[in-house]
């Protein structure tokens, strides 16, 4: 089946940022690829956010839509403006969840970009349209899922990537087997990794350790759990809702309980043996989340520094030595 | 023209400790009192010589006794957390509730200078130096030592620093239960979209101040539990009637204190003032008195042409509240004065509409904080002060590690510069400025210099 098209394509990398919604609309919903940081970044700018919006100024799109689950994004949102020739939308997600105002907030959020969309060029889906583009991403999910056992973490990252952007392309390029991977199974938690940083998960893989759970922003943490089939052909933009608003952990979310339980459960059954942490400079949200997850863990955490953007010999030390400890 | 001298703490004490008349507040006393208590950096400021000034300083440093002396008298205390001014108008129309904001621990590294070790407390939680001063409250609620835990917290997040709502979660993760509600990002109305106008004059999708009005509703729920009975609509009118009795007066104060040639009141004096418009120092009663009493000493010094400073000085705009206390005399030492000022809170100091359901004139307000909208529409009410009371220069002064000074030192700086050709100077001032004194003195100093320089040329 051919998803809906138009040609256009847009900037959105939040994880509540349904992509279904905006490809339902006939927009392609992007990830800016972030390999190429500014060299300089002004005193106290996130650099994940500087480099957002210098990715976005070289991006194929029309649009580009940030989201308030930081203050950083949601800054860069109004700077963007004057420096971004494309039009931009600020789509308040609520830190607050467990309300039933935070959820019809976050609809109406929701429509509001659909007719955001719709201005660019896009067209609002009938049920039907948007039934089908939520079933070509549960059914990409499903396969990425399957195939966690033989993806490395790069590759991984890249599938989620790829299938935010477009399904069913992304379908032919996850292999259907492999050779389980082995190794020390490990966690991740934590931002975005920029291109640079997901070379710390082939450096951990090339020496004896498996991400076994990636929880970065860009990992399966952004990944919403299989669509209620049943409630899907009735109500699909309250089955859409349930999975991307009820359903992906976070640590902005106020209270944030659902991403430490999430990761218990995972951790657990994954049975995960130690946490990386990745930290940003900056980034709030989750600076505060170390402490608070080394304690909470039951496994050893070791954290990174996502400014040195790749293995340097200090990290590469940090993580020889952390994954000599679990052996 | 005359200036009212600034006076040392010893002196203040030796002016005003016997001045002040028999029947007066009861928390009257000699500042060296808190110097004793811990309060290190008092020695170290100028203050305004005044009895008004006096019982100003006095009614502030004696904020934890009046918290302790409210539980002791049976009512309950509420902790507002982040929102700066609209929960603790809803909680003062409870007569069983007293409100204030442990956001206020921010400034005890600066006023016990660092004695308190509550910035290494928070290090030692994982909430460092990236983070903005704030997070010394971690410290203050882990110790227990520096107000009485409240019975009730609540939080906006949301349109929020990152900051503030981290170390939020952090307490909650503590064990510190939270009322959290959401104050969405305040945006502008599409063209088709039923619009409000909210105080302050910036513009709200209707749509939204209905959000926040029914978050308000849980937070108002949240203290009918606490207080054990429904609030009225009428005790809820009465509340606003108050709050805006103090912010009248308040409003007065600042168009004397920032319009007056020659200013009547200084700079330092004038930040602790309005810091009372947030949550009435736990007293909105004797707020109002305070207040009362430096707006009339504000008009006898207009009056008489008492100056707090020279006539000359440079007229500041001030942006965001310093984390050290001093700059403010700093900032007059260096030839300038205040002439209006931002500091983070001004949806505070506006008038709440008494011509609307209450919860929607509360709504209203909250989606007025100027943190809450973009940074351009928080430049262009400072354009609209800057004209208003004759400022020839603008200061943003960030706050170390806050995530919204990272990027509305720019946008205010650009707006204000394509608007009124003002210069703005953007400075940091840490909990305690005196190692970076010098470098305070050279940028504020260059601004007066700036200022002076275009003065002369007209």
């Amino acid at each position: 089946m051919a998803l809906p098209d138009s040609g256009l394509a847009v900037a959105c990398g939040c994880p509540f940022v349904p992509p279904e919604w905006v490809r339902a609309h006939g927009v392609r919903p992007v990830r800016p690829v972030l390999d190429d940081l500014p060299a300089a970044v002004p005193m106290g700018v996130c650099g994940y956010a500087a480099g957002y919006a210098w990715a976005l100024a070289r991006a194929p799109v029309q649009a580009a839509v940030f989201t308030t689950t930081c203050d950083q994004m949601r800054r860069v949102a109004e700077t963007i403006g004057r420096e971004c020739p494309v039009p931009s939308f600020l789509f308040h997600v609520p830190a607050t969840w467990q309300t039933a105002g935070a959820c019809g907030l976050y609809r109406s959020e929701l429509e509001r970009l659909g007719r955001f969309l719709c201005r660019l060029g896009g067209a609002a889906p009938d049920r039907n349209t948007l039934v089908e583009v939520m079933e070509a991403y549960d059914a990409a999910r499903r396969r990425l899922r399957d195939a966690r056992g033989w993806l490395t973490g790069r590759a991984l990252v890249e599938a989620i990537r790829a299938i935010h952007q477009d399904p069913e392309t992304a379908l032919d390029t996850i292999p259907m087997s492999g050779p389980m991977r082995k190794g020390i199974p490990l966690a991740t938690a934590g931002p975005e990794l920029t291109e640079g940083l997901l070379g710390v998960l082939d450096f951990i893989e090339a020496r004896g350790g498996r991400i076994a759970l990636d929880g970065t922003t860009t990992g399966e943490r952004s990944l919403v759990e299989a669509f209620d089939r049943r409630a899907l052909g009735e109500d699909p933009l309250g089955v859409l809702i349930d999975a991307y608003f009820g359903g992906v952990p976070c640590a902005f979310r106020r209270p944030n309980t659902l991403l430490y339980q999430w990761l218990k459960r995972e951790m657990t059954a994954r049975d995960v043996r130690g946490i990386l942490f990745i930290r940003r400079l900056w980034c709030d949200m989750w600076a505060a989340e170390e402490c608070r997850m080394r304690e909470w863990a039951s496994v050893p955490l070791t954290a990174v520094d996502a400014e040195d953007d790749g293995v340097t010999v200090r990290m590469a030390t940090r993580l020889e030595s952390f994954l000599e400890a679990l052996r | 023209m005359r200036i009212a001298p600034k006076l040392g703490l010893d002196e203040m004490d030796r002016r005003h400790v016997s001045g002040h008349r028999p029947g007066g507040p009861d928390y009257l006393g000699p500042l060296r009192r808190h110097v004793d208590d811990g309060d290190l950096r008092l020695p170290h400021l100028l203050y305004d010589d005044s009895p008004a000034s006096f019982r100003l300083w006095n009614f502030l440093l004696t904020e934890e006794d009046r918290l302790r002396a409210a539980r002791a008298s049976g009512k309950k205390l509420v902790g507002a957390m982040k929102d700066l001014g609209t929960a603790p108008v809803l909680a003062y129309a409870f007569p069983e509730l007293t409100a204030f904001y442990p956001d206020g621990a921010w400034w005890i590294p600066c006023v016990m200078e660092l004695s308190a070790g509550l910035l290494g407390i928070a290090d030692s939680v994982g909430v460092g130096d990236s983070f903005c001063p704030v997070r010394a409250m971690l410290g203050a609620f882990l110790t227990e030592a520096h107000f009485p835990i409240p019975d009730l917290l609540t939080c906006s997040v949301g349109a929020t620093c990152d900051d503030f709502s981290a170390i939020a979660q952090r307490l909650n993760g503590f064990g510190y239960p939270i009322l959290w509600w959401e104050i969405p990002h305040r945006r502008a109305p599409d063209p088709d979209e039923p619009a409000v106008e909210l105080p302050g004059g910036a513009r709200a999708p209707a749509a939204l101040v209905q959000f926040v009005e029914g978050e308000l509703e849980r937070v108002r729920a949240g203290f009918e539990t606490l207080a054990g009975h429904v609030l009225t609509e009428e005790a809820l009118r009465d509340g606003i009637r108050q709050a805006n009795r103090v912010r009248a007066v308040l409003r007065e104060l600042r168009e004397l204190a920032y319009g007056s040639d020659p200013c009547p009141v200084p700079a330092l004096e004038m930040l602790i003032a309005e810091m009372l418009a947030i949550h009435f120092c736990s007293d909105r009663a004797e707020s109002l008195a305070v207040l009362g009493e430096m707006l009339g000493m504000a008009r006898t010094r207009a009056d008489h042409g008492v100056g707090a400073v020279p006539g000359d000085a440079v007229r500041v705009f001030w942006v965001n509240p310093p984390a050290d206390l001093r700059i403010m005399n700093l900032l007059e030492d260096c030839g300038a004065r205040l002439a209006g000022t931002d500091f983070m809170f001004t949806h505070a100091l506006d008038p709440l509409p008494e011509d609307m359901p209450p919860m929607e004139a509360l709504a209203r307000a909250a989606l007025a904080d100027p943190m809450v909208g973009p940074a351009e529409d928080r430049a262009r009410r400072i354009c609209v002060d800057c004209e208003r009371f004759g400022a020839e220069g603008v200061v943003v002064a960030r706050i170390p590690g806050a995530s919204h000074c990272a990027y509305e030192g720019e946008s205010i700086a650009r707006v204000v510069r394509d608007r009124l050709d003002l210069p703005v100077v953007e400075l940091e001032a840490p909990p305690i400025i005196d190692a970076v004194t010098p470098g305070l003195r050279t940028r504020l100093g260059g601004l007066v210099e700036a200022v002076q320089s275009r003065r002369s040329g007209r």
